[in-house]
């Protein structure tokens, strides 16, 4: 209330005239006059009303997740979950597969001695597949088929015999190759540092490293990759490629930045 | 990114509540709820709604413009232009005059057993 007072003050000092001569008692009423109407509060009021409110930081609370699997059952079930591009199918075991890492398989060769990972590479139309916790996630090679559901049953059925067969799930030498949290920390880190964020940073992006878990990284994409329409063909085809390049034993990679939140997300 | 016809929420408040009028944000606008049910006073439940009918960018609980708001849980049903109507519920967070707490999430992807 006093600033606007005083830009009132202001204003009114400034439109009266210049006076000759000033009598003892006109300061009082000076004062008196400059003090603003109610009519001119209500326009400041209303002025500075317009003005936006300060920005509020987004916060996210923890999602209650419902489960996947409505019930406990002794047989195995797995649900299959295509990715809205089409390009992968996500399968969640009711069972662990590969207790607090991932590992990344890229050709039927790695598979060796991975039973699950041998089982599914048996498959003619798989490119990919990543295991991680109790889930399998597929890329497969033909890229033009979007319809998952025959392809989705195929793997299901390798799943679920590579289980019941009971040999190692994941080769030995494998478990055995994973570093620490550190080192892969470390590793990630330079790559971001020195490869991934000197190349988008021409588009005004910049990507964070947030957490390490095991084997599996958990990223943000900021500044101009935030809400961009392409930040997930350059998370697949540029992240993930420099990060496997640089540290081969990095498992699962996600992406926790949020599209659409923020102060400056690219849609706006 | 689908067309929100409508949402509801249900705010269950903690120990620790402005009980001042409840306001969310849907792409940056701030406006109050609709058909409200409670308040959110220490240890009461708020209902309220709101007919969007335009597609979501971001949807945002505003925090109150004085204190602080302990929120133990929310629940938010949505209907969307040609998805099955779903609802996500979320756990404890704590709102002030600088936070708001996000309230989207995309329908749920469609899977099937194999």
């Amino acid at each position: 209330m006093n600033i606007i007072k005083r830009f009132f003050s202001g204003m009114k000092q400034k439109d009266e005239p210049i006076k000759d001569t000033v009598d003892i008692a006109e300061p009082v009423a000076e004062l008196t006059a400059s003090e603003p109407t109610a009519s001119e509060t209500a326009a400041a009021s209303e002025r500075f009303a317009d003005e936006p409110p300060a920005a509020r930081t987004v916060l996210h609370a923890p999602v209650i997740s419902q489960g996947v699997f409505s019930k406990e059952s002794d047989e195995i079930l797995i649900k299959a979950q295509p990715s809205p591009t089409g390009d992968q199918c996500m399968f969640t075991v009711n069972r662990m597969l590969m207790k607090g890492c991932s590992w990344y398989f890229d050709s039927f060769e790695s598979a060796v001695e991975s039973s699950l990972a041998e089982s599914i590479f048996s498959l003619d139309d798989v490119e990919t597949a990543l295991v991680c916790e109790a889930t399998v996630t597929v890329t497969r090679k033909d890229k033009t088929l979007v319809d998952w559901k025959p392809l989705a049953k195929e793997i299901g059925a390798s799943i679920r015999n590579a289980m019941q067969e009971g040999q190692s799930l994941i080769a030995d030498k494998i478990i055995s190759s994973i570093p620490s949290e550190d080192v892969i920390r470390e590793g990630i880190q330079k790559v971001i540092d020195e490869e991934v964020n000197p190349g988008v940073a021409g588009h005004g992006g910049q990507i964070t490293l947030l957490a390490v878990k095991g084997n599996s990284v958990t990223i943000q994409m900021g500044g101009g990759c935030q809400g961009c329409s392409a930040a997930d063909l350059t998370l697949k085809q540029g992240i993930h490629t420099s990060f496997r390049k640089g540290v081969p034993e990095v498992g699962a990679i996600f992406d926790e930045t949020d599209h659409t939140a923020g102060l400056n997300p690219y849609f706006s | 990114m689908p067309r929100v016809l409508t949402f509801k929420v249900n705010i269950e408040t903690g120990k620790q509540g402005p009980n001042e009028p409840v306001h969310f944000s849907f792409n940056g606008h701030k406006m109050p709820f609709e058909k409200v049910i409670g308040s959110n006073e220490p240890d009461a439940i708020f209902e309220g709604s709101f007919d969007v009918n335009s597609f979501a960018h971001s949807l945002t609980l505003v925090g109150p413009e004085k204190g602080k708001w302990e929120i133990e849980k929310i629940t938010v049903d949505y209907e969307c232009e040609g998805e099955k109507p779903y609802a996500v519920n979320w756990g404890a967070i704590t709102l002030d005059e600088t936070s708001e707490v996000n309230l989207w999430q995309d329908p749920p992807i469609p899977a099937f057993d194999v």
